[in-house]
């Protein structure tokens, strides 16, 4: 059962790139016009991934902290990108909230996995750190999405609210209550459901992925499990600190709804 | 009490940028003043910088230039939760939070921060009566009421605290006439039994009849004319206040729209 995993030839990625033309022929076929698109997707994964194994393969083999934690930065600098690029209205000052809770929202929970829980050693073990922060992140960034953009529309849909709970003396924290509940509660969904679908619909990818790689099956499952609890406390925590650190900028420093 | 007005804008001017993004002047140098018991209406049509001029008073909205006083105090002096919660704006669609008439009266004292003896120390009953919200309603679903009611229980809402003067918009736009005319009895028996001082800006004359005490009247961002209602609105000076004063319905039929 344990035995070493099977390792793929130059020679077998020929053959799977096969399939690759096998849907490059179908699209043809319809006149789907995907060529192009087909052609370009694949080398990139090809050159992109080739690289990243490279780049791990060094990091692995340095056995020192700073090109992990290096990596790591890199991460989160692309996750907050494209979470700029993917919602519609930025509040200000975007990109130094949005960066801050995802490195102590994801870099804390990740640090408290793999510390106190897996007590890595080395603390920075990039064989665990890296695939797990990544797992983290991107899971995370979906969370931070829908927390950025629905604190916006809420304060959009609840101007008249909002402006008459500080007419009445409200605070800026007591009237933005109801906006930031509610957009919490949105970002969380996605985690939620995710936990309670879990193994009905798929095999979650990093357990398909350990067991492929010869793990014992209820190893990989506790994995998830525990991996699951962190990604949902990372959402949690990331978007707290979105929503604490961002509503303040919809309001003045007179604390009064800012005129957009 | 102050000898001085309570309420009083001193050279305010508010500027915005236009939809080209250039600078437009909302209101010019203007100066208003209001005393404890007293009614101002401030009147003049749409876009006349009427409700600017409203919210500069609870610092919703803060001034490019001037001051804006409360007791002779500058109001940047002021906590701004602690401002509104003396110096109640009532906005013109009434908005009431989910829940009942009683929960809403709630969300008053909570917003705030009343202590339970502050709470023991408001005549709830008093201002429910002065404002004729009748104790029949308090369970009910607030946002079920009229919109002359719901009006009503804004108003008792913004009175559920320290308030001392009350800003309101526009207060009888949405209401028939009736209704209109009775809440201006309503605001004259605040002003009178409670000492509220109380500025409202609206474009009905009618109003202004019936409830202010003195009006000022506010055309393209300055205050044309000012003094007591009955000299204003049937003795006006400038050309100006004549031509909007003979004529003000075209204007109330557009900004009803």
């Amino acid at each position: 059962m344990n035995g070493a995993i099977i390792d793929l030839s130059l020679w077998d990625l020929a053959t799977v790139y096969s399939l690759l033309l096998l849907s490059l022929g179908l699209a043809h076929l319809l006149k789907a016009n995907q060529s192009r698109e087909l052609f370009w997707a694949g080398l990139r994964m090809f050159v992109q991934l080739l690289l990243v194994g490279y780049v791990l393969h060094l990091v692995f083999a340095l056995e020192t902290p700073v090109p992990v934690l290096l990596i790591l930065v890199v991460m989160i600098g692309f996750a907050v990108q494209t979470i700029g690029a993917r919602v519609k209205t930025r509040m200000p000052h975007f990109y130094r909230i949005v960066g801050t809770a995802i490195l102590f929202g994801c870099g804390g929970m990740t640090f408290f996995f793999c510390t106190l829980v897996i007590g890595l050693e080395p603390w920075y073990d990039p064989r665990y750190l890296i695939p797990l922060a990544g797992m983290v992140i991107g899971n995370s960034m979906t969370g931070a999405s829908l927390a950025v953009e629905r604190l916006a529309a809420e304060f959009k849909e609840r101007r008249e609210e909002i402006e008459t709970a500080l007419s009445l003396g409200g605070s800026v924290q007591a009237a933005s209550e109801p906006a930031v509940s509610s957009a919490f509660r949105a970002a969380l969904i996605p985690s939620i459901n995710a936990m309670a679908a879990m193994g009905l619909v798929f095999l979650p990818g990093m357990m398909t992925g350990q067991i492929l790689s010869g793990t014992e099956p209820m190893i990989a499952v506790k994995y998830q499990i525990a991996i699951m609890c962190v990604i949902t406390g990372s959402v949690a925590v990331t978007t707290f600190l979105i929503l604490r650190l961002g509503y303040r900028t919809y309001f003045t420093p007179y604390q009064s709804l800012r005129e957009d | 009490m102050t000898a001085g007005p309570l309420l009083a804008a001193q050279d305010v001017i508010v500027r915005r940028s236009g939809e080209r993004g250039q600078l437009q002047t909302v209101l010019h140098a203007t100066s208003v003043a209001v005393a404890a018991g007293e009614i101002l209406a401030v009147v003049g049509p749409s876009g006349s910088g009427k409700s600017t001029l409203l919210r500069l008073f609870n610092r919703l909205l803060e001034p490019d230039s001037g001051r804006v006083l409360l007791a002779g105090q500058d109001i940047r002096t002021l906590d701004p939760p602690a401002l509104r919660s003396q110096v109640t704006l009532v906005a013109q669609k009434p908005y009431l939070f989910e829940g009942s008439v009683r929960a809403n009266l709630a969300a008053s004292a909570r917003f705030r921060k009343l202590t339970a003896s502050d709470a023991e120390s408001t005549d709830m009953q008093e201002i429910l009566a002065l404002c004729q919200v009748s104790p029949a309603w308090l369970d009910k679903d607030a946002r079920k009421l009229s919109v002359g009611q719901q009006q009503r229980v804004c108003l008792a809402r913004a009175l559920a605290g320290p308030c001392q003067a009350l800003l309101l918009d526009e207060p009888t736009s949405a209401l028939d006439r009736q209704t209109a005319e009775q809440l201006a009895l309503t605001f004259r028996r605040l002003a009178e039994r409670r000492g509220l001082a109380i500025m409202l800006v609206t474009h009905d004359l009618s109003l202004a009849e019936r409830c202010a005490d003195r009006v000022a009247l506010l055309l393209e961002g300055a205050i044309v004319e000012e003094g007591p209602t009955r000299e204003v609105l049937s003795n006006p000076t400038s050309a100006a206040a004549r031509a909007f004063l003979s004529s003000p319905s075209a204007v109330d039929e557009e900004e009803a729209s």
